[in-house]
């Protein structure tokens, strides 16, 4: 009989999205008073499940009890009138507003004139229960990024939210905003209220938690006392055994630098610093896997070296050549291919057809353009060639890109960048960012096929991949990035699973 | 967002457009459009039957359909223009000031001919027409450059454009441009016949006609077969991929402006030149505006523009032949239009999405 | 250049002022919300038409209030189409412009304005069916206040319009920043997504500040044919309603500066028309009469520096239709 202690419990949650099992009957459960830290890579699930307690998703099977109350959450509303408040990685603040008017906002309670005085008097109190000092009347903007996320931990506790779930809280504050949440989250768990924490860093889970949770590939791992356990276990349960290798890399000897990044720094675009001073290199012939989770600094990474994202401090050396701060085409033009994450929303432009998908970057080259017109003749030969070449499964070059499936999708990408069309030959430096994602079986296969082709070809690699084991299956050479930083760099040959992963999640760990 | 629902109706995005299905909901759409029209003219107790006679009549009737041809023209070539700047998704309220501009342009060359002399008779029309796709263009490009440099929403600096080209018009024909021998109106000079469009092909209509076809093969041609055409097209649809296939997208911003606003220059060119003969004070009644809904009628397609301005220009021609005979008021014709730009977009609606019946609130 | 002089310009800054007034007090409530409605200029002709059928129909109170109703029909129009059917709202607001104009024109036209005012009032004597023009709202100066030199005349004697205005604008103002209902409405303009994961009904409070702007609007056109130029032309708003989405923006979406901004306009409107009756002819100060729009242009691109926008900005979600992201 499920009791009072139990703030929360899912049972039995299964969630499906197109060619991913993301939960699979999977339990968990959040006691009163209790930090219960959730671990796991991304694509574990963990944030999956949390979405589904707050209502942004519903789950496709399973149960869960509120207070020992069985409860349909269908929308965030539902979630709220629960006692449930969620503190998501992007805040979800008005800039122009103030703290005020964030947390009060669609409250009936506080009545049809906003009365600053008590509002300002009451939001003040509650803040310093916690010790925070916020200035109610100041704009949203005005604030430092732990400030707007203790605004966004007030709208929820204003409230009267019993169970808060926080989704990778730390990722934007500094060690001292860090600390000053910790001691939050401690005496919010005193006043008997339970708290969930989404990370993948070890370090803040044996700090706070009281019980953690690992997942992986949408199952519960375990769950365990935090007392019961330590880093390296955990690391071990999130990052698990490697898989048989089911591909042949060739061993090949390296050839000269095609990459090399000194001292790079760059802003993400919430404001911080995602780059903090990488240094890496790549040479042709070599792929270089960076292992890490999500949110530590991979896509600005991939953009910096592409040409996407400005670089405020150190160099980018592509060939020897100076790319630093240099724009797309040119970058493209030195030689650079692009395999970007999402690909519909980056990549691909969805409404045109698959030719134009094809050939976005290269129509602008001769043979398939002069100086003003576009020979179509030409691009639509080249095009029934590519599709042939890379199995792009489609009714016709013609047909509107957003109706391939995934896999194809991502052989569409393949083909423009890798085939040689733009500039001829072989890319120097292929960019490759979670190239697998969302893919079934036989298009993964064909992705891993393609770059392990490529390398032997002459190109140089730099893989970013959330999946460890392709990391290890494809790499010559692994680096590990956590915090804007490489923490970590192997040979193959070398890699130890337990230290990578130990790694990934911010352990400090003394050199090989 | 796929898909949502509200008050039982389901509606979910389609994920293949059929040819067929767009031109007949566009036909039904202006159909229902007349039906409604008609409705009210009905309702009015006006003589109903006679009054769509009359504008039958205006579409087989030679006479009448070449006056079509000729009132159509601004509209026509202006909504060439907005074809551009709506493929990159460039929201050119302007055409209406890029119009005027165009205006003031052709009346500034006749005006420096006939009182400097410097060109031979016959380069006047070639050189008007430059200046009126100069002017013109360059009035859109300040937005454009307002939008590429700093984000500015265009939508709002083109509409303010346009009453800043008005009240320059109005400065010039009450000022230094008022026709000395024109007992004090508020007109130009009436412009020479080899400045006006008559001179080419003996008939307005005529020469508009092959202006139309030889400029919306042009736009026919950028479209399908530039390179600019193409980035056109890619910005307007997904501005980061255009970024990230290495577009410049500033510069292609602004030479698309340059185009767009030059084709409405020419469209004002074509007021002046071969509508009125003059300029005056409120020579456009809304083209600029009327293109807008053309633009969206054709669906940006070159070769729908030329019939679809067309009939905009019949509309105009009957609905002044309407107040004449019939006693209708023009304004009827006004509300035409607005009908059937209220139906077009229901109707791209209805091409984009597929609408079911039942389904809860929110999700699944 | 006399006191008098000065005093007689105040004077009609206020009354010419008072249409801007109106129409972009409801604009500003639709854009807050996130609403752009380009068709203000259609219901504002709209309200003028049929206040004036329904002055000649039946009187004031009912003009004003038919104004009212049919702006809230526009009004509820655009809301369906934007909202609930996320259509493009520029497109949508311009052909309900079109649409407006249109409409107005036809039922007053001398040939079908006959039949339409004996539908409304079967007993309307013969002698109103034909003239252009209907009684003008009644002047009504306030006791002592209007007696003060300048300021008086300047604002204290004029309809009963005006003087609602004036409450009107405060009253917006306080609702739109003091109170629960007017946080709602900001937020659904500026972050959608958030106001609704928060209880806020986003599409009712589209719904209610569009039909709110249409029926603004709709008084605006009113007000500037009983309250200020009682003689029918048609298209007699020219243009005055897109000069409000102007107004709007330089007063950056706050009722209060709008009042300035509403006046300022008024102000130059005023100038022009006395200095015309001079007898300079039409040779107006075309140039000053660009300035409003000039100024805008220079407002819209110092808001694009986020220094700025920060402070002042566009209503984020300005424009955009609202989907709940749907999984």
């Amino acid at each position: 009989m499920p009791s009072h202690e139990y703030l929360v419990e899912m049972r039995g949650i299964v969630k499906r999205f197109p060619g991913v099992l993301a939960n699979d009957h999977v339990d968990f459960d959040l006691k009163r008073g209790e930090v219960h830290a959730l671990l796991g890579e991304n694509g574990a699930g963990k944030t999956t499940l949390m979405n589904i307690l707050y209502g942004l998703y519903r789950a496709d099977e399973g149960e869960i009890y509120v207070r020992g109350k069985k409860v349909k959450i269908r929308s965030p509303k539902d979630a709220i009138k629960l006692g449930i408040g969620m503190v998501h990685q992007n805040f979800r603040l008005i800039p122009t507003h103030t703290v005020i008017e964030n947390i009060v906002l669609g409250l009936k309670e506080v009545g049809f004139i906003l009365n600053s005085k008590k509002l300002e008097q009451e939001i003040r109190e509650l803040a310093s229960s916690y010790g925070w000092r916020i200035d109610p009347s100041a704009k949203v903007w005005q604030l430092s990024a732990g400030e707007k996320q203790q605004v966004e931990l007030l709208k929820a506790l204003y409230r009267r939210a019993e169970i808060l779930i926080l989704d990778e809280p730390t990722s934007v504050l500094t060690p001292q905003e860090t600390r000053a949440l910790f001691n939050a989250i401690r005496r919010m768990a005193e006043e008997g209220k339970g708290v969930i924490f989404i990370t993948h860093k070890l370090d803040e889970v044996m700090q706070v938690s009281d019980r953690v949770t690992v997942m992986r590939k949408g199952r519960v791992v375990v769950t365990k006392n935090t007392s019961d356990t330590n880093p390296a276990e955990l690391a071990n349960y999130m990052v698990g055994r490697p898989v048989i290798f089911t591909l042949q890399r060739k061993p090949m000897s390296p050839g000269k630098e095609v990459l090399r990044l000194k001292d790079v720094y760059a802003m993400s675009d919430k404001g911080v610093l995602a780059l903090k001073g990488i240094n890496l290199r790549i040479r042709k012939n070599e792929i270089l896997g960076i292992a890490g989770v999500a949110g530590n600094g991979q896509i600005e990474l991939a953009e910096v070296i592409t040409g996407l994202r400005k670089v405020i401090k150190g160099k980018i050396l592509i060939n020897d050549v100076d790319a630093t701060n240099k724009s797309p085409r040119e970058i493209m033009e030195l030689g650079v291919a692009y395999i970007p994450p999402e690909n519909l929303r980056w990549g691909l432009v969805a409404n045109l057809r698959v030719v134009d998908n094809l050939f976005l970057k290269a129509y602008r080259y001769p043979p398939y353009s002069n100086r003003v017109m576009i020979n179509w003749k030409k691009i639509y030969d080249m095009a029934d060639e590519l599709i042939k070449k890379f199995e792009i499964v489609t009714p016709s070059k013609f047909t509107r890109t957003r109706a391939l499936s995934g896999g194809n999708l991502q052989r569409l990408v393949l083909a423009r960048e890798l085939s040689g069309i733009i500039g001829g030959g072989v890319p120097d430096l292929i960019v490759a960012a979670y190239p697998t994602k969302g893919l079934d079986v036989a298009a993964t296969e064909f992705v891993r096929k393609t770059l392990l082709r490529y390398r032997e070809m002459g190109s140089g690699i730099l893989l970013i991949s959330e999946d460890l084991e392709e990391i290890l299956m494809l790499s010559d050479r692994i680096g590990v990035i956590f915090d804007g930083r490489i923490v970590g760099e192997f040979k193959a040959e070398e890699a130890d699973i337990e230290r990578i992963g130990l790694l990934m999640a911010g352990a400090k760990v003394e050199a090989a | 967002m796929a898909r949502y629902s509200f008050l039982g109706i389901t509606v979910e995005r389609r994920m293949t457009y059929s040819r067929i299905a767009s031109i007949l909901t566009t036909v039904i759409a202006i159909g229902l459009a007349f039906a409604a029209v008609a409705g009210i003219l009905t309702a009015m107790r006006l003589d109903t039957y006679r009054a769509f006679g009359v504008i039958l009549a205006v579409f087989i009737t030679p006479r009448l359909l070449l006056q079509a041809i000729l009132r159509g023209l601004p509209i026509i070539l202006a909504t060439l223009g907005l074809a551009i700047a709506f493929r990159m998704n460039f929201w050119n309220i302007g055409a209406e000031g890029q119009i005027y501009w165009g205006m003031i342009a052709a009346t500034g060359v006749v005006l420096a001919h006939v009182y400097y002399g410097y060109l031979p008779d016959l380069l006047v029309l070639p050189t008007m027409l430059i200046a009126s796709f100069i002017a013109g263009g360059v009035w859109c490009l300040i937005p454009a450059i307002l939008k590429a440099k700093l984000n500015v929403n265009e939508i709002l600096t083109t509409l303010m454009m346009n009453y800043i080209a008005a009240l320059f018009v109005d400065y010039l024909i009450y000022g230094p441009w008022r026709d000395p021998h024109g007992y004090g109106f508020p007109l130009s000079i009436p412009f020479p016949s080899y400045a006006k469009l008559i001179f080419v092909a003996g008939n307005p209509s005529y020469t508009g006609l092959l202006l139309s076809i030889i400029l919306a093969a042009i736009v026919y041609v950028i479209f399908r077969f530039t390179k600019l055409g193409f980035e056109l097209r890619v910005i307007g649809e997904n501005l980061d991929a255009a970024r990230y296939a290495g577009i410049t997208i500033p510069r292609v911003l602004m030479l698309g402006a340059l185009l767009s606003g030059g084709l409405a220059g020419l469209g004002g060119l074509s007021i002046v030149s071969g509508i009125i003969g003059r300029l005056r004070p409120r020579a456009s009644p809304g083209y600029g505006y009327t293109a807008i809904i053309v633009a969206w009628l054709a669906a940006l397609n070159p070769w729908l523009i030329i019939p679809a301005g067309i009939f905009f220009g019949g509309l105009l021609v009957a609905g002044e032949s309407l107040q004449a005979t019939l006693k209708i008021p023009n304004a009827a014709v006004q509300i035409l239009q607005g009908i059937i730009f209220l139906f077009i977009i229901l109707g791209e609606f209805l091409k984009r999405y597929k609408i079911s019946f039942g389904g809860g609130r929110g999700v699944r | 250049m006399s006191v008098e002089w000065i005093a007689s310009i105040l004077q009609g800054a206020v009354q010419i002022g008072t249409i801007y007034l109106f129409a972009s007090l409801g604009e500003i409530y639709a854009e807050r919300s996130g609403i752009l409605n380009l068709g203000i200029e259609g219901m504002m002709i709209m309200g003028a038409a049929i206040s004036f059928l329904f002055t000649l129909a039946y009187g004031h109170l009912a003009a004003i209030l038919a104004a009212l109703v049919i702006g809230m029909v526009l009004g509820l129009i655009l809301g369906v189409m934007a909202v609930s059917l996320r259509l493009n709202q520029v497109v949508v607001g311009l052909a309900l412009t079109i649409f407006g104009t249109g409409m107005s024109g036809f039922l007053t036209h001398p040939t079908i304005r006959a039949g339409v005012l004996r539908t409304l009032n079967p007993h309307i004597p013969e002698s109103l069916l034909a003239i252009q023009e209907a009684p003008k709202l009644p002047e009504m100066p306030i006791p002592i206040l209007s007696n003060i030199p300048v300021v008086g005349r300047a604002f204290f004697s004029h309809n009963i319009l005006v003087y609602i205005s004036y409450i009107l604008s405060i009253f917006m103002w306080f609702i739109l920043f003091k109170t629960r209902i007017g946080l709602s409405i900001r937020s659904v303009g500026e972050n959608p997504g958030m106001a609704d994961a928060m209880g806020v009904n986003v599409f009712l409070v589209r719904y209610l500040t569009s039909m709110l702007c249409g029926a603004f609007a709709s008084l605006a056109g009113a007000y500037l044919f009983i309250g200020f130029h009682p003689f029918w032309q048609e298209g007699m708003t020219a243009g005055r309603g897109f000069i409000a989405l102007a107004l709007v923006i330089l007063a950056t979406w706050s009722p209060l500066r709008a009042i300035f901004g509403a006046y300022l306009f008024g102000g130059v409107e005023a100038i022009q028309y006395r200095l015309q009756v001079r007898g300079f002819g039409a040779q107006t100060p075309q140039f000053v009469l660009m300035l409003p729009y000039i100024v805008t242009i220079i407002t819209l691109t110092s808001l694009s520096f986020e220094s700025v926008r920060k402070r002042l900005g566009v209503p984020a979600a300005l424009g955009v239709p609202y989907s709940r992201e749907e999984v």
